[in-house]
């Protein structure tokens, strides 16, 4: 009779991971994930191949030549990113005048825009208030352009501020030096510098976690409902027991998720075992490296467990629920409380993550209903005793079992039954007779 | 050996008697009809029948065993209310049901082959289900009714939504596994079929049994006491009579039924004495149709 059983999940596993949504869902994610880690990466290095031209005017007197040193920037061809132009102040100072005149330039493209620097720069009245420099320009929307004059303009200024005060500027420059706190996480006797990156993934996988869920769970119910609507049940239950045939359910459907979240994980296997040719692909140096993912194995694995676990827990409460009800309309209400079930541990998922050992974390990730995604959250952070992991597991496993006998009995009365949803009553009398 | 006996089976619904102590014995190699109005507990019998639902009390035996999985493995059920995977290609959903029924690659292979072949659906083995029209779905279903080599086949309603091509041949396959030896139960309303085709019936109504047996004997017992007259002038022979219990008028022609202590003959004395011109008088028996009519309405008295 198990042949019977295995029918039912081949059908069910078949159909899905042939049908054009999956294939596109399979791939279209690690395209996402890549073209996330990628793309940054490759406009990061690319470097611009025209020359900026700027007019400078420059009311201090002094800070001009200071300022074009600091520019650094180079195009591709190593050449200087900015093409300077100093603009003799005139004698009578009319600004306005001026900026009309310099508008004029910027419009006919003579220049690709101007900065004024005012006169007080260097010796500010207050030490509040500096004196606005302007940049005007057609295209204010560069930031890097704007953040590299804004630097330049900085460092020149204060070396001739140091100066003024007679202070070497290259003395001040040591003592200044900032001191950078790195973060190491240390896991199985290693430490590996942390940018973040714990934080991140923990964060992208609860959430895989939890759209897995509810995706896989509401695909348990669609499935349910199709074979109650058309009535194919009444020609399966003369072959297979409802009850197999719930678990033939789970086991197919539960086997797609499996494929799914196995095949991107082989991908990102791959993607990190090969990240330092693939970097290189895109035009990154070498220094990125460190700052790309790694996960560890034991992480994944879990990742895998808590998935299994969950998607036995849900999709059987969902598939109890497709047995209760007619339409997808129906079902919307009653599919509510696990929703709020499994949205509790992503609100909760910064107090958690941050304080992974406190007793908030440890008494939900030993409730069934919040484990799976909070577990694998402290897993994910911070390795927890082994006896929090088993006890949660443990209870996990056995209201799971509960529920799929209660599912059960739902299933086997409900698929069978048209007509209004049942209320209370009328549900604990299914679970009696089923 | 009897291919399928009901032991004082009964179904309620909270308070309501769907069947009640439902006596049935079909022998193998007959075909059988289950004849009832609409809601009389046809569909509930042949559920039970299928153990997809439980009776409360009686005893169900198929080939004289209890019907568990295993011997209705035996059976092959064509359900009233249709419905298939409708995403799924034809070739697949035939796949899926012979193997739920423990058929090998091989087997169903070849058996899905043949039953398209048959049923003219071959060049739509690979088309999705959707997009067969309801009368190719029907086909469809009947042929996972019998992929398996069913020996009992229960069919509720399948003519109903066939075209006269389609329905002729059903019957023609119908008939063809009966004489390799399936026993067939029909479960319908439609009674033309079932007097064309069915040894024996069992009429039901309200969830009980009130008419039973081999078609013949049944028409024995209801007489030969119809008339089938074809005339031409005023028929007041036919309301002022004191021969005739009631007729129904077709048009072309009327049935007329006369009452049981009647001489035909002396009903013909009276058409001609009344001066009709008469282009036939036939004796007939009463057709099935009018049985089933005269025994529900008693009942309702």
């Amino acid at each position: 009779m198990t042949s019977h059983v295995l029918a039912v999940t081949k059908r069910e596993f078949l159909i899905r991971i042939r049908s054009k949504g999956f294939v596109i869902g399979l791939i279209l994610f690690p395209v996402l994930i890549v073209a996330m880690i990628a793309l940054p990466i490759w406009f990061a290095s690319m470097k611009s191949e025209k020359q900026h031209k700027i007019l400078v005017v420059d009311f201090s007197g002094e800070v001009f030549p200071l300022f074009r040193a600091a520019l650094r920037d180079t195009t591709k061809t190593g050449q200087p990113l900015f093409l300077l132009q100093k603009r003799e102040v005139p004698e009578t100072v009319d600004v306005s005048g001026l900026k009309k005149e310099l508008n004029g330039l910027v419009e006919n493209k003579t220049v690709e825009g101007y900065l004024i620097i005012p006169e007080g720069i260097v010796s500010p009245a207050s030490s509040e208030q500096s004196p606005r420099v302007e940049y005007c320009s057609k295209k204010v929307t560069d930031f890097t352009l704007i953040r590299s004059l804004s630097n330049a303009l900085n460092e020149a200024v204060r070396i001739l501020r140091f100066r003024k005060s007679g202070i070497d500027p290259l003395l001040v420059r040591k003592l200044l030096t900032p001191v950078s706190l790195h973060t190491f996480k240390i896991a199985a006797g290693k430490a590996e510098e942390d940018r973040g990156f714990t934080f991140g993934i923990t964060y992208i996988l609860a959430l895989s976690l939890y759209m897995g869920l509810i995706l896989y769970g509401v695909m348990i119910m669609r499935s349910v409902l199709e074979e109650k609507n058309n009535r194919v049940v009444e020609m399966i239950v003369s072959s297979v027991r409802p009850f197999r045939l719930m678990m033939g359910k789970l086991m197919g459907v539960g086997a797609v998720g499996l494929a799914q979240f196995v095949f991107w994980g082989l991908f990102l296997l791959v993607l990190m075992v090969f990240k330092a040719p693939l970097a290189s692909l895109f035009g990154a140096d070498e220094s990125v490296l460190p700052s790309l993912p790694s996960v560890s194995l034991s992480v994944i694995i879990f990742f895998m467990v808590f998935f299994v676990l969950g998607f036995l827990l849900y999709a059987t409460l969902y598939a109890a629920i497709g047995a209760m009800v007619n339409s997808e309309q129906d079902a919307q209400q009653l599919q509510t409380p696990l929703i709020l079930f499994l949205i509790v541990p992503i609100m909760l998922m910064l107090p958690i993550m941050q304080r992974p050992d406190s007793q908030l974390a440890v008494v939900l990730s030993m409730i069934p209903f919040f484990s799976p995604i909070i577990m694998f959250m402290r897993i994910s952070v911070l390795m927890p005793p082994v006896y929090q992991i088993a006890l949660s597991i443990l209870i996990l496993v056995l209201t799971i079992l509960a529920m799929i006998w209660l599912a059960g009995k739902i299933y086997r009365v409900g698929i069978l039954m048209y007509g209004k949803k049942p209320n209370l009553s009328e549900l604990l009398k299914w679970i009696r007779y089923g | 050996m009897d291919a399928l006996v009901l032991k004082k089976v009964s179904k309620s619904f909270g308070d309501f008697w769907a069947v009640h102590d439902l006596n049935l014995r079909i022998s193998e190699g007959e075909i059988f009809g289950l004849l009832g109005p609409n809601g009389a507990g046809k569909t509930t019998t042949l559920r039970m029948i299928m153990g997809i639902i439980l009776p409360d009390s009686g005893d169900v035996r198929i080939f004289g065993r209890p019907n568990d999985l295993k011997t209705l493995q035996q059976v092959g059920y064509l359900p009233e209310e249709r419905g298939l995977y409708r995403r799924m290609k034809v070739v697949d959903v035939l796949h899926f049901f012979g193997e739920l029924r423990g058929m090998n690659r091989k087997e169903r292979g070849e058996a899905i082959e043949r039953w398209l072949e048959r049923m003219e659906l071959s060049s739509w083995a690979n088309h999705k289900v959707e997009e067969l029209s309801r009368g190719m779905q029907q086909k469809l279903q009947f042929i996972i009714t019998v992929l398996h080599q069913p020996r009992l086949l229960i069919l509720d309603e399948p003519f109903t939504g066939l075209d006269p091509v389609n329905t002729a041949l059903l019957k023609d396959i119908i008939l063809e596994l009966h004489k390799t030896g399936a026993t067939i139960i029909f479960s319908t309303h439609l009674m033309e079929q079932v007097e064309k085709m069915c040894d024996s019936i069992c009429l039901i109504n309200k969830g009980e049994s009130v008419l039973q047996g081999s078609l013949v004997d049944i028409k024995k017992r209801y007489g030969k006491n119809t008339v089938i007259m074809q005339y031409s002038g005023e028929a007041r022979f036919l309301v002022d009579g004191h021969l005739v219990d009631h007729f129904d008028d077709y048009g072309n022609y009327v049935e007329v039924y006369l009452k049981p202590e009647a001489d035909p003959q002396e009903f013909l004395r009276q058409a001609v004495s009344d001066g009709v011109r008469i282009q036939r008088f036939e004796l007939t028996e009463p057709s099935l149709n009018d049985i089933f009519i005269e025994t529900v309405k008693n009942e309702q008295e």
